[in-house]
């Protein structure tokens, strides 16, 4: 078990390198800290939604007495028309509009009854804060598929959005954080075999009869271990910020692993292409920090433009950083996650694949 | 012990690179213990101890754990790449500092472990690539020492751009210039490829003008430098000439021949200086 012996190693150098070590942990913590001392704590989500009764049925008083106020985010504006309620939020009063039409009791009955309906709901929000009015959309949309008992859509399948957790800013900022932490590995983990590279110890490696598998393995393992950690603490410290984990924790970890081993693999790619350290950490930041942005580690990517969209979920974070949110703020389960995991794992073997194949060629180049 | 003598960009690395399977040759190929480099390149790398150019250690590991990760690697067992690293360490004078993680280590030290790495293991064939690059003149010796005893127990090959180092290790050479072996022999050897003349030292009291008169006509290539007189020529017979010396009334307190020596030899077959 050679790659054993070298992941021992290589998890021994960068331990006992507080440089490496230090930047590894150092870096994503300092987001970490920053956003949860910024966004931390008590200081959850409240958009005060207005709302039109056009209805006026015993069903959209229901819905506006008794569901809406109970959605943790909202606190809920009574207006008399839909006017009065754009010019409240022309003027910022309000968030958003929300317009009950007419025979929207109806159609809420008929979908209890289980016959075939057609719910309505008019929204007017304010396009300059997309990411606030995304949510607000989504939350809407979840309380009436709950209120009318209306299935989940397909895409997410079973899962069911708990509308009665309380969204926090650092649930939504963590779970980026800590992919924008397992993307660091990126430089991180090149670095490492650059170093070895350029120094010549990997010649004396090359020279014994390893390989190439265990070389890869051996460095990604030792990575693996890092991360491991990594993921523990950045969760720990999201939930000493107040980040509440509503879903599966193992999944939420299972999606965070799967990350860590992708950027573990692009890092070798990396490291197995660049000939020098200087050359290589240029590389991966030119690689690593636009991804962070077009995955929407920061903020979400719904707001991006379509091609930028494209670009983003081509690599694995977009999905990693979607998924993650899923099941951390709304409790989705492994079904309504599959897809991404699916889409992570494939991105994993791949890259791993492509990594020996790169190292195999070039160390005898 | 086989040493490739030759000043930088004479070929001594990427030959050393090729047998070791870390090159691949443009074209052509050779056999180590019988495996073809090119197409057996794993069996060849079980049968060889390489210790690079650059030293190149891991730097936040002990010299215990440096040489057990290269053993484990080449295969040994865990116990026992743990009691051969033990002992090796003691051998190579690191015994006091086998716990100290290696970037603290001296120039000297880490060029000991590093030798010790291409030695861990029992390899049929080691490499040592430039073994004391930028070593001081003490720090050269001492390893020089180190080398030396594994004579006779191992095949070395070397690389070397000191001529001293060359003479006093190897028991056979290859003078490299510009990608080729331009000569190979035993040190003695090549150094005889330079005596197409000889050179007799004569310490001598009492040399008068008459005495080194006759003496520079009956030898065509005299130097004087006080006491010491240099006789060079074609077949000097050292008897006839301490004879003829004496003979001008000279009292000859020593005499001997100048050995060539390898610098003579590389000058000769190259027509390049070897820069030290």
């Amino acid at each position: 078990m050679r790659f054993v012996s070298l992941a021992i190693r290589n998890a021994k150098e960068t331990c006992r390198d507080p440089l490496a070590l230090g930047f590894l942990i150092a870096f994503p913590l300092l987001f970490m800290l920053l956003f949860g001392a910024a966004l931390g704590g008590n200081s959850s989500l409240s958009y005060t939604i207005g709302v039109v009764d056009q209805d006026k049925t015993e069903v959209s008083g229901q819905f506006i007495n008794q569901v809406l106020p109970g959605v943790a985010i909202f606190k809920i504006a009574p207006f008399e028309s839909a006017d009065e309620a754009t010019e409240a939020l022309k003027n910022a009063n309000i968030k958003a509009a929300l317009v009950i039409p007419a025979g929207f009791g109806d159609e809420v009955t008929k979908n209890w009854q289980q016959q075939q309906s057609n719910i309505i709901l008019e929204l007017v929000y304010d396009e300059s804060d997309l990411t606030v009015s995304s949510q607000i959309v989504s939350t809407i949309n979840a309380t009436i598929r709950d209120f009318a008992r209306v299935n989940i859509p397909v895409t997410i399948n079973t899962s069911h959005i708990n509308v009665e957790t309380e969204v926090s800013q650092i649930d939504f900022i963590a779970p980026g954080i800590i992919i924008f932490g397992l993307l660091i590995m990126v430089p991180t983990s090149a670095r490492i075999m650059v170093r070895d590279k350029e120094t010549g110890f990997m010649a004396r490696l090359l020279a014994t009869p390893t390989y190439p598998w265990e070389f890869i393995a051996g460095y990604s393992a030792s990575m693996l271990i890092v991360a491991i950690f990594q993921i523990i603490i950045f969760i720990l410290l999201g939930i000493a910020f107040g980040m509440t984990v509503v879903g599966n924790m193992a999944l939420a970890f299972l999606i965070f692993f799967l990350t860590a081993v992708c950027s573990i693999s692009i890092g070798m790619i990396v490291a197995a292409l660049a000939k020098s350290e200087n050359q290589a950490e240029p590389l991966c930041w030119i690689i690593s920090m636009p991804l962070a942005v077009l995955s929407g580690v920061w903020f979400s990517q719904e707001i991006m433009p379509g091609y930028i969209q494209f670009l983003g979920n081509i690599f694995p974070y977009s999905h990693a950083v979607s998924a993650a949110r899923m099941v951390i703020i709304r409790g989705a389960e492994f079904s309504a996650v599959s897809g991404s995991i699916v889409f992570l794992a494939c991105w994993a073997v791949i890259a791993f694949s492509l990594g020996i194949i790169l190292f195999r060629y070039k160390m005898r180049a | 012990m086989f040493a490739l003598l030759g000043p930088n960009g004479s070929g001594k690395t990427t030959t050393i690179n090729m047998l070791c399977c870390l090159l691949k040759p443009t074209r052509g190929t050779a056999r180590v213990m019988g495996f073809d480099i090119n197409r057996e390149a794993r069996s060849v790398k079980t049968v060889i101890g390489v210790s690079p150019q650059e030293t190149t250690l891991s730097d936040h590991l002990s010299s215990l754990e440096n040489l057990e990760l290269i053993a484990k690697l080449r295969g040994v067992p865990p116990d026992k790449a743990r009691k051969w690293s033990a002992a090796l360490v003691e051998i190579m004078g690191l015994g006091e500092r086998r716990k100290d993680q290696v970037r603290k280590f001296s120039g000297g030290m880490k060029r000991r472990l590093s030798i010790a790495m291409a030695l861990i293991a029992d390899p049929a064939i080691i490499f040592l690539d430039e073994p004391t690059l930028g070593l001081d003149p003490q720090a050269r010796r001492a390893l020089w020492e180190y080398i030396a005893s594994f004579k006779g127990e191992k095949t070395i090959l070397l690389t070397t751009h000191y001529m001293e180092e060359a003479d006093f290790l190897s028991d056979n050479i290859a003078v490299m210039d510009s990608g080729k072996i331009a000569a190979m022999g035993s040190s003695l050897d090549l150094k005889t490829l330079s005596m197409d003349k000889h050179t007799i030292i004569i310490n001598a009291w009492n040399m008068t003008l008459k005495a080194l008169d006759d003496i520079r006509a009956k030898y065509p290539e005299v130097k004087v430098n006080g006491n010491s007189l240099s006789i060079s020529g074609k077949m000097l017979d050292f008897k006839e000439t301490t004879d003829f010396v004496h003979s001008t009334g000279a009292i000859i307190r020593s005499a001997y021949f100048k050995e060539p020596s390898l610098e003579d030899a590389y000058l000769k077959i190259t027509g390049k200086e070897l820069a030290d």
